[in-house]
């Protein structure tokens, strides 16, 4: 039995930035503005076609080579030329993945905004739920059948990460660990800033009675609208992360099981709470790592059980634990929004002198 | 006596859910600054006239006009950014925010509620600290000023009704349609509600139309009551005339 712990590590601190890009962007539509989004896997889904086409068309125009097609006579040869563009030309690929990370925020944002204008008229917001859900398995079997996005049911091989030109193999690996954590990073704080500012009243508020709100003056299906852009952009990013990742693209990685698992990690780590989000996408991914590796080392062992299985039960456990017994989470919502409320706080020591505050 | 403008003007209207005609061709007239009271047993259609009036339903026939415009089909939320503001027969209020929250919540052009200015906290910080002088002004009021960083769910069910009144004010409106304004509550907590829609009106020239139950708190604040019964009105006048007339003795009281 042996286990490479530093690449342990570093798909570990990987995976977890990406599972922490996905928990935010459901924190934020669900857990903070109360839009029930079954469809996760299929913005993140948006975030890996876009790479798979931005390798397969942009990067080769960007190297000033030809553009081949990717799926069919040409497959090898297509496949090898946009693996050494990414080995040897540094500038090139990240220019290119620059402009991925870019597309795909754009675009899931912009499925994600049009998405939420006939589903958010539905009477009840769980109908919602439902069309996302049968949305995203739509759209990944058309994905799976129809070849210009990635190659059909063969996927996409070569989307190799941005650090790809770096020649040892471990550090270019640190690099992208690292890429993935300061956009992770930046996520967590542009979301605890929205969240913590008028914006994030309005939305809880649309969370909590999406009728009241509207007859506060509050324009509630544009502002769900903005809402699904934001979350969804978000979620096109970890898309790309994710694809670059495993270095191959396929319709089959952004299944159910996919936004299921994105929901444990929020629920886990407490609606409405960014670092609840950020805990709970650790967690999953530690759970997650932890299963699979245990799959291989028993299969290894010529154990007779598959073992994957056992994740999706735990997971569902989990599920039902959490909603059972702690259905705020691990960290509950803060109740205070903006800085407003401390600065009553210290209004009311200097007028109210001694006079306890009781709750 | 000078008279005074009209602001709400409910003409003909009707609204029926299936069969059942919850307002049958209603008609009435609120002058600005008036308290004006519109009881009836349940069931005689006084909140769907609300919802009418507030657009959370569209009337089937009839017109609105508030304050020189029809509002019959508008949005909710453009109701109320003409000034027409409304409080729910349930305390409705945002439960899992703060009281500050709640009160905060209903002002017009927040700089921080544009989601792109709403990251960048400097350029909405300075007006969300006026706005907060002012709800906190506002919350002591109410008695509530202890209590603004609790959440709404932890009030007395009297604090909860005067956080709704004290909300519908945050954004400056010219009227209230308040429905049951003291549902629930204890009686002197509920003359306390009506001492400060009274107070609101002599000091800010607010116009309130109240639906209420408790009928001898209601006529000693109103200036004309409208009575409704199975979805029609059938009688209108001062309190004390209401209080008299003998249709609405036998619908109401079954005398």
């Amino acid at each position: 039995m042996n286990i490479d712990f530093t690449a342990t590590a570093i798909a570990l601190t990987t995976f977890f930035g990406i599972s922490a890009l996905m928990a935010l962007s459901l924190n934020l539509e669900y857990g903070v503005a109360g839009i029930p989004n079954f469809g996760q896997a299929l913005f993140v889904s948006i975030g890996a076609y876009t790479a798979g086409w931005t390798y397969t068309r942009l990067l080769p125009l960007l190297a000033g080579q030809e553009i081949l097609n990717p799926c069919g006579a040409t497959l090898m040869e297509a496949l090898q030329l946009r693996t050494a563009i990414m080995r040897q030309l540094p500038a090139v690929g990240l220019l290119n993945f620059a402009i991925t990370l870019v597309v795909a925020a754009l675009l899931g944002g912009i499925v994600g905004y049009l998405a939420s204008y006939p589903a958010l008229r539905l009477k009840r917001e769980w109908y919602l739920a439902l069309v996302l859900l049968v949305g995203s398995e739509i759209v990944r079997i058309i994905v799976r059948g129809y070849e210009p996005i990635i190659c059909a049911h063969n996927g996409l091989s070569g989307i190799a990460q941005p650090f790809a030109w770096v020649s040892d193999s471990t550090q270019a690996s640190i690099l992208f660990a690292g890429l993935v954590l300061i956009l992770a990073a930046a996520a967590y704080v542009y979301c605890e800033r929205l969240v913590r500012s008028p914006y994030g009243r309005l939305l809880k508020a649309v969370r909590e009675n999406d009728r009241m709100a509207l007859s506060l003056g509050k324009r509630v299906p544009r502002i769900r609208a903005q809402v699904m852009f934001i979350g969804s952009a978000i979620a096109g990013v970890a898309g790309v992360l994710f694809v670059t990742n495993v270095g191959f693209a396929s319709a089959n990685d952004y299944v159910v099981a996919l936004t299921l698992d994105v929901w444990v990690m929020v629920v886990l780590g407490g609606l409405g709470n960014n670092r609840g989000a950020l805990l709970g996408a650790l967690i999953v991914t530690i759970l997650d790592r932890v299963t699979a590796i245990a799959a291989i080392q028993l299969d290894a062992f010529g154990a007779n059980i598959e073992f994957n299985y056992v994740r999706f039960i735990l997971f569902g456990v989990i599920l039902l634990l959490m909603l059972r017994f702690r259905p705020q989470g691990l960290l509950p919502e803060p109740p205070q929004t903006t800085k407003a409320h401390e600065a009553l706080h210290v209004g009311e020591t200097c007028k109210l002198g001694t006079k306890s505050r009781q709750t | 006596m000078t008279r005074r403008n009209v602001i709400l003007r409910i003409e003909n209207v009707s609204k029926r859910f299936e069969s059942l005609r919850a307002v049958d061709d209603v008609s009435l007239a609120v002058p600005e600054g008036h308290i004006v009271g519109l009881i009836g047993p349940n069931g005689s259609g006084k909140s769907t006239l609300l919802n009418v009036t507030s657009g959370v339903l569209r009337a089937d026939a009839g017109r609105i006009i508030f304050d020189g415009q029809d509002i019959v089909h508008r949005s909710a939320d453009e109701i109320f950014q003409l000034g027409l503001a409304r409080s729910f027969q349930d305390p409705s209020l945002f439960f899992r925010m703060t009281v500050l929250d709640n009160i905060l919540l209903p002002i017009k052009e927040q700089d921080g509620e544009d989601p792109i200015r709403a990251p960048l906290h400097r350029t909405w910080e300075k007006q969300e600290a006026r706005f907060a002088t002012v709800a906190a002004g506002a919350l002591q009021r109410l008695d509530l000023d202890t209590h603004f960083d609790s959440l709404a769910s932890d009030l007395s069910g009297g604090q909860m009704k005067l956080l709704e009144l004290g909300r519908s004010l945050t954004s400056a409106p010219k009227m209230l349609l308040l429905d049951e304004p003291t549902a629930g509550i204890a009686p002197n907590l509920a003359r306390n509600i009506f001492e400060q829609i009274e107070h609101l009106r002599r000091t800010r020239g607010l116009t309130f139309l109240i639906v209420e139950h408790r009928l001898g708190l209601l006529f000693d604040f109103v200036d004309q009551v409208y009575v409704m019964h199975l979805g029609r009105l059938i009688a209108h006048g001062p309190p004390a005339d209401i209080a008299a007339n003998a249709k609405v003795r036998e619908i109401y009281f079954g005398e």
